[in-house]
């Protein structure tokens, strides 16, 4: 906490480079929390879908506590943008970008940079990203699955658009967005949220470097990053080495009746410390919205890399170093061209690589990898609009962040329930029930977690919820792209997978029919709309947990008795309704054996 | 003489100031004892009393007041031994402690074990009955099915009930039928509503302030009742106030009703003492209060005077433990303090904490098991603390093992032992740094512009360039820092909150339903202080506030009203104004012409209970101050400097000392930085100045 530089042998002072470390990830939490509190829309405020990140003047991610991996990984494309495009770029400028082909993740992440000057030279970019409530999308929703390029689509596109000049709005581009997305007051909204994080971000980041002065930065800048490489290479060679290729598939659906076979290669050298994934070998770009940009394609492996090694690695692009990803253009994981539609690329198929890579990691043996994570854009994730008659038929327009998808089984513990998606991992919030009911039209009818959902395993898949939901005096249109009703997350060695997912619909006698798993359903008051959401894969087999937990999850609710025995091969004695409940342990071990021979295991 | 104690329980020592009429305090530490929580007292109190001669017996039968503040509801939570308590929910959304709001900390840590909610799934019943976001009665309650469910809680062994249904806040029909039916069906089985409570919307809130609430009945009773009879038993016959969540005190009698403001409430006490001595010393400023202590570092703040709400109160970490929901001191707490351990990690770099070596085995140069180095050792190393002086002489560090400990450190930096010492120190206060940045950005206060109140034992040791860091021009390290909450304790008020939720979209503003929303907190307000009348208090304030948004947004913020009446548009708008310069003052933007959304609106009553008057000296004019010692200290960019040392005691008002310079009081040390002067004020307190760079 000197003002002076400080060395020692030649390298940064130890306790500077830590401090100056902390100060960049206060500043992203400072920026993360201006725009959580002070965001228009539920999707920030309430369900937390931004991310805040810090990129170097060379386009390097530098810092990005806490945000949502795949907001983050891609932010030095964003920058790079800005300086390529606009190379007179200066002091109170800021930028509107969202152009998936220029580094963007998809058209409704609105991402605003703004160039932090020291000296009058451009050190920083501040980065706030959100998802936005709405896009200007031909159909009232953020993903447009079905999609068949940009144009289909329909979203407004600002291929790092300049937003700001001189500290004020240019009115141009803002009368722009207010003509063509809906409820735009909620959009303007945000997009003051999103600069005045940025805005916040740049104060900062110009009172950090007058205080260490721009050499003694630099020189920050070039340790940490060598730093995260080192913690890099370390957590790498704790892998032996090893080529993996992990398979899977996105659900079928009509625009790819067939579903997305998937392929992901990983190869590991844990010698070297470098990790090495190839995506090529993969179908082309498909006339539908689930096609990763390019961003979406690289941040999704990687997140899958790091769910598997030392949390505590720094995630910049000092550790990037020892990761190579190999795409190929025109691929459906790899790079689009223009005019594909990445309309769902932050999540569908995304969600599939992360799971893909991290169950990959679990072929090394018992104690590395995940199981797969639940995933599943169903009604519970569903953007909602219609008319709300209590504010005079005023127009609304939001995705509900309302299911619950079970987190995978690890080698330690269980799933984390509330876990989301994979490319979010629990990072965001869920909703209120009744702050929802308070901005729109709608009525709950239910949220509960389900019994025997989560796969089965040593360390068992977290649950998936039951939601329903519907309109309370007018009709409402819920659109939703939903997967995982055919390929549901897997368990690995040995686990189960957790329950499908699936959309349906209660009509007014309350009888239940099914829908399709990707559509825009006007829902009529008196019915509701139904979203069951996927379990997450188990890691091990059932027959080794541990019998206390299977009691504990029966008394919980979290497996049936049936399945205690059937599936677990516990015993037991006493009842659940008095917590009598007991394992008889002797009983287990006979009947665990008799099963494991029945396997074969 | 009569005296007023002011006692706080900690999870290792049971502080107690013991107060005269002339303002004489005298501070009493000793270890808690949790079997009997008096033993501690009366431990803690003989030290104090020592000095009037008097025996415990006789000081507690010339007490009229007894300030007790207590670590004993939040110990409960923690370690899970709060009464079995169901959870009553609307049918349909029996996973509201589960499902919580979501959220996670470390991106790729997926190796978190789940949550366990505060009641489990197991002892969770749902009630057929549905109210929607205006009020109205979907599905009427069926109470056939509700007292079913009820009976079945008498099997089931249950000692406490929550309940918590959809939308109460908007019409509490319901809840009220239930608690009737609770009587009815299980007499004597303590419950709590949620809508009596805490009024708020967000299910997870209310419901886990419920479940809270509820599950430490039964036990706070029993507690508080024991502790009461002790000090009877002892001779003590005054008043038992107990001290809480909102920075103030209530009877005892009060508080076991609604044991949820006991969670948390003695470090809420620590920015009452910083105010009382601030406001003496300096007069009104905003005032960033810290209180670092063996294992953690609390900070909270004073904004025009007032002591920050926040409604994000969390037992344990944020996302994995429980929220509390309610409004109460915004105290932000990390794992930081004399005992963090300094690790290098597997990229080669310093770590201090977030592991500490606690009481036991403790750091190294306590000599009983610690052999980890942690910021007391290098405080040790760097010759801040005397090995000789530690609590007043009554414990003795070992250098050696502090050396030992901290060369461990410095042998895998390759870098000198002392060097390794300050780096150890300057990362521990950058954490400090973080959690007070953290919350100042969170209330929008800016520390350039506030003073700094160091308390606690261990806050002296780097508050300088802690406050350098910050840019904060002034530090008030009171006399008494060792025991700052329990000194809150002496100067607290009675202070309780009424709340209620009420919608009001300024643009169509509801004049008379707001109007008989707040007449109903005034009138609860006028109950309690004729209750309060009855027990001796004079002296009462009434506040009002609302919390209120912008449209589309959801998180409310706090802002005072000037009254608790609105008779028409120049009411309006004065709340408006206010409103949007908060909005400025906390997120940097405002949106002026932009109509505003009310939320909740509270009352607060405050009762004044006269505090020990501060004793004032004159400043003597003597002489320059004696150091009883002297020795070569390091310091950051300066090598070694011959520094002096004084003993507190030794000093008189209007004394001033130039860093660098070290001066030992018995519960704390001050450590005076090169650039920095420290002067003892006439309350016997030290402000230091701090030169900026």
């Amino acid at each position: 906490m000197s003002a002076s530089p400080r060395t020692n042998g030649g390298e940064l002072d130890p306790a500077l480079l830590a401090v100056i470390a902390n100060r960049l990830d206060s500043v992203c939490r400072e920026m993360t929390n201006t725009l959580l509190r002070s965001g228009r829309s539920a999707v920030l405020n309430m369900a937390r879908d931004f991310s805040c990140s810090l990129v170097t003047g060379d386009n390097q991610l530098l810092a990005s506590a806490e945000g949502l991996p795949v907001h983050v990984f891609g932010s030095q494309f964003l920058s790079e943008a800005m300086c390529n495009l606009h190379p007179d770029f200066a002091e109170g400028d800021a930028f509107l970008h969202n152009d998936v082909y220029l580094g963007n993740t998809h058209s409704a992440d609105h991402t605003i940079l703004v160039p932090v000057f020291v000296e009058g030279q451009h050190l920083f970019t501040c980065c706030a990203k959100a998802h936005q409530a709405d896009c200007g999308n031909g159909l009232p929703t953020t993903y447009a699955p079905f999609a068949g390029d940009v144009y289909e689509e329909g979203a407004l596109n600002f291929p790092c658009v300049q937003i700001q000049r001189n500290f004020r709005d240019i009115d141009d581009i803002i009368r722009m967005c207010r003509r063509r997305i809906r409820v735009p007051e909620q959009w303007y909204g945000d997009y003051l949220a999103m600069l005045g994080a940025a805005r916040i971000g740049e104060r900062r980041l110009k009172e950090l470097t007058a205080k260490f002065g721009p050499p003694l930065i630099h020189r920050f800048i070039r340790e940490w990053f060598d730093y995260s490489e080192r913690r890099m290479t370390h957590a790498l060679k704790q892998l032996p080495s090893a080529e993996l290729t992990g398979t899977g598939a996105h659900d079928p659906f009509p625009a790819v009746p067939d579903g997305v076979p998937l392929k992901v290669k990983v190869k590991i050298d844990g010698e070297e410390g470098r990790v090495e994934i190839d995506l090529r070998d993969n179908i082309d770009c498909l006339p539908c919205g689930l096609n990763e940009s390019k961003t979406c394609a690289i941040n999704n492996v990687v997140s899958g890399i790091f769910n598997s090694i030392d949390p505590g690695v720094p995630h910049n692009a000092g550790s990037f170093r020892r990761i190579t990803v190999h795409l190929r253009e025109n691929c459906v994981v790899g790079i689009p061209r223009f005019p594909t539609s990445c309309s769902v690329a932050t999540t569908n198929i995304g969600d599939r690589l992360v799971n893909i890579t991290q169950a990959a990691f679990a072929q090394l043996g018992d104690g590395y990898g995940l199981a797969e994570g639940g995933l599943g854009m169903g009604p519970g994730y569903g953007v909602i609009s219609g008319g709300d008659f209590r504010r005079a038929g005023a127009p609304y327009v939001n995705q509900l962040f309302i299911a619950a998808n079970g987190g995978p089984g690890t080698p330690h513990n269980d799933g984390w329930i509330n876990y989301g998606l994979p490319v979010v991992a629990g990072l965001m919030y869920r909703d209120s029930i009744e702050i929802d009911e308070q901005k729109y039209p709608i009525i709950y009818k239910m949220t509960r977690l389900l019994t025997d959902s989560g796969g089965a395993g040593r360390f068992r898949g977290a649950p998936g919820a039951r939601v329903v939901y519907g309109p309370r005096r007018d009709p409402m249109t819920v659109v939703y792209p939903l997967d995982g009703h055919i390929n549901p997350p897997r368990g690995v060695l040995g686990g189960h997978p957790g329950q499908p997912c699936y959309a349906a619909k209660l009509d007014r006698e309350g009888s239940e029919r099914e829908l399709p798993p990707v559509s825009a359903e006007k829902i009529l008051p008196g019915e509701f709309i139904v979203g069951v959401d996927t379990g997450g894969g188990g890691y091990g087999r059932p027959l080794d947990r541990d019998p206390a937990m299977v009691r504990a999850d029966v008394l919980e609710g979290f497996v049936s008795l049936e399945k205690a025995r059937q599936v677990y091969g516990v015993i037991f004695n006493g009842r659940i309704e008095d917590e009598s409940l007991s394992v008889d342990a002797e009983a287990t071990a006979k009947w665990r054996a008799a099963l494991r021979g029945q396997s074969g295991a | 003489m009569t005296y007023r104690i002011a006692i706080d329980t900690g999870g290792t020592f049971t502080d107690l100031v013991l107060a005269d009429e002339q303002g004489g305090l005298a501070l009493g530490k000793a270890l808690t004892t949790y079997e009997r929580i008096f033993a501690g007292v009366e431990g803690a109190l003989k030290m104090a009393a020592e000095r009037t001669g008097a025996g415990v017996g006789e000081v507690l039968s010339r007490t009229d007041l007894v300030i007790y503040g207590t670590t004993h509801a939040t110990n409960a939570i923690i370690e899970r031994s709060t009464a079995r308590t169901a959870f009553l929910v609307t049918e349909g959304f029996p996973d509201i402690l589960v499902l919580r709001e979501g959220g996670k900390l470390d991106p790729f840590n997926l190796s978190y074990p789940p949550i366990e909610p505060y009641v489990p799934r197991r002892l969770t019943f749902e009630i057929r009955e549905r109210i929607d976001a205006e009020g109205n009665v979907v599905l009427p309650l069926d109470e056939r099915q509700a007292r079913e469910t009820l009976r079945r809680l008498a099997e089931r062994r249950v000692e406490a009930i929550a309940v918590c249904l959809l939308w109460s806040p908007a019409n509490p029909v319901h809840e009220e039928a239930l608690g009737r039916m609770i009587e009815a069906e299980l007499p004597g089985v303590p419950y709590t509503l949620s809508s009596r409570l805490n009024p708020i919307i967000r299910e997870y809130r209310r419901a886990s302030s419920a479940a809270i609430d509820a599950s430490l009945k039964p036990l706070m009773q029993r507690h508080l009742n024991d502790f009461e009879q002790d000090l009877r038993r002892a001779g003590f016959n005054g008043q038992l106030l107990v001290a809480t969540s909102f920075g103030g005190v209530m009877h005892a009698g009060d508080v076991v009703q609604r044991p949820i403001y006991l969670v948390k409430s003695g470090p809420a006490m620590a920015p009452v003492a910083g105010r009382t001595y601030a406001e003496a010393e300096v007069g009104p400023r905003d005032l960033i209060v810290c209180d670092a202590g063996g294992t953690s570092f609390d900070v909270s703040l004073v904004h025009d005077r007032t002591i920050t709400f926040t409604r994000e109160t969390w037992l344990g970490s944020i996302f994995t433990g429980h929220i509390t929901g309610m409004a109460s001191v915004d105290v932000r707490s990390i794992g930081a303090g004399g005992g963090s351990i300094a690790w290098i990690d597997s990229g080669g770099l310093l770590r201090v904490g977030p592991q500490s070596a606690r009481a036991e085995p403790g750091p190294a140069c306590y000599g009983i098991g610690g052999t980890e180095p942690t910021v007391t050792d290098a405080a040790l190393v760097l010759g801040y603390l005397d090995p000789g002086y530690f609590l007043g002489g009554r414990m003795r560090l070992d250098a050696d093992a502090a050396a030992a400990a901290v060369a461990k450190i410095a042998g895998q930096l390759k870098i000198e032992v002392k060097d390794a010492a300050r780096a150890i120190m300057e990362v521990a206060g950058d954490h400090m740094v973080g959690a007070i940045k953290d919350i100042t950005i969170n209330q929008g206060i800016d520390p350039r512009e506030s003073l700094l109140v160091a308390g606690g034992g261990a806050a002296g040791l780097n508050i300088v360039p802690i406050a350098r860091e910050l840019g904060c021009r002034q530090v008030l390290v009171p006399r008494t820092a060792g025991a700052l909450s329990a000194c809150g304790g002496q100067y607290s008020n009675i202070v309780t909150e009424f709340t209620q939720s009420r919608f009001a979209y300024t643009g169509d503003f509801p004049y008379d339903a707001v109007n008989r929303v707040l007449a109903e907190i005034a009138a609860s307000m006028e109950r309690f202080e004729a209750e309060l009348r009855e027990r001796g208090l004079t002296r009462f304030a009434r506040e009002f506030f609302v919390e209120a948004r912008y449209p589309y947004q959801v998180w409310e913020l706090d802002v005072a009203l000037p009254r608790g009446r609105f008779d028409g548009q120049a009411d309006l708008d004065a709340m408006i104004e206010a409103f949007h310069r908060e909005h400025e003052r906390v997120f940097a933007v405002k949106e002026s012409g932009q109509q505003i959304e009310c939320v909740y609106w509270r009352g607060r009553l405050t009762a004044t209970l006269d505090g020990p008057p501060l004793r004032r000296a004159a400043a003597a004019r003597a002489g320059a101050p004696v150091a009883h010692s002297r020795q070569a200290i390091f310091f950051a960019g300066h090598r070694e400097l011959e520094t002096p040392r004084f003993h507190g005691e030794d000093l008189s008002p209007g004394t001033a000392i130039d860093g660098p310079a070290i001066i030992d009081e018995p519960t704390t040390t001050i450590v005076v930085y090169p650039q920095s002067r420290a002067r003892v004020t006439e309350l016997h307190n030290y402000l230091l100045e701090i030169a900026q760079s």
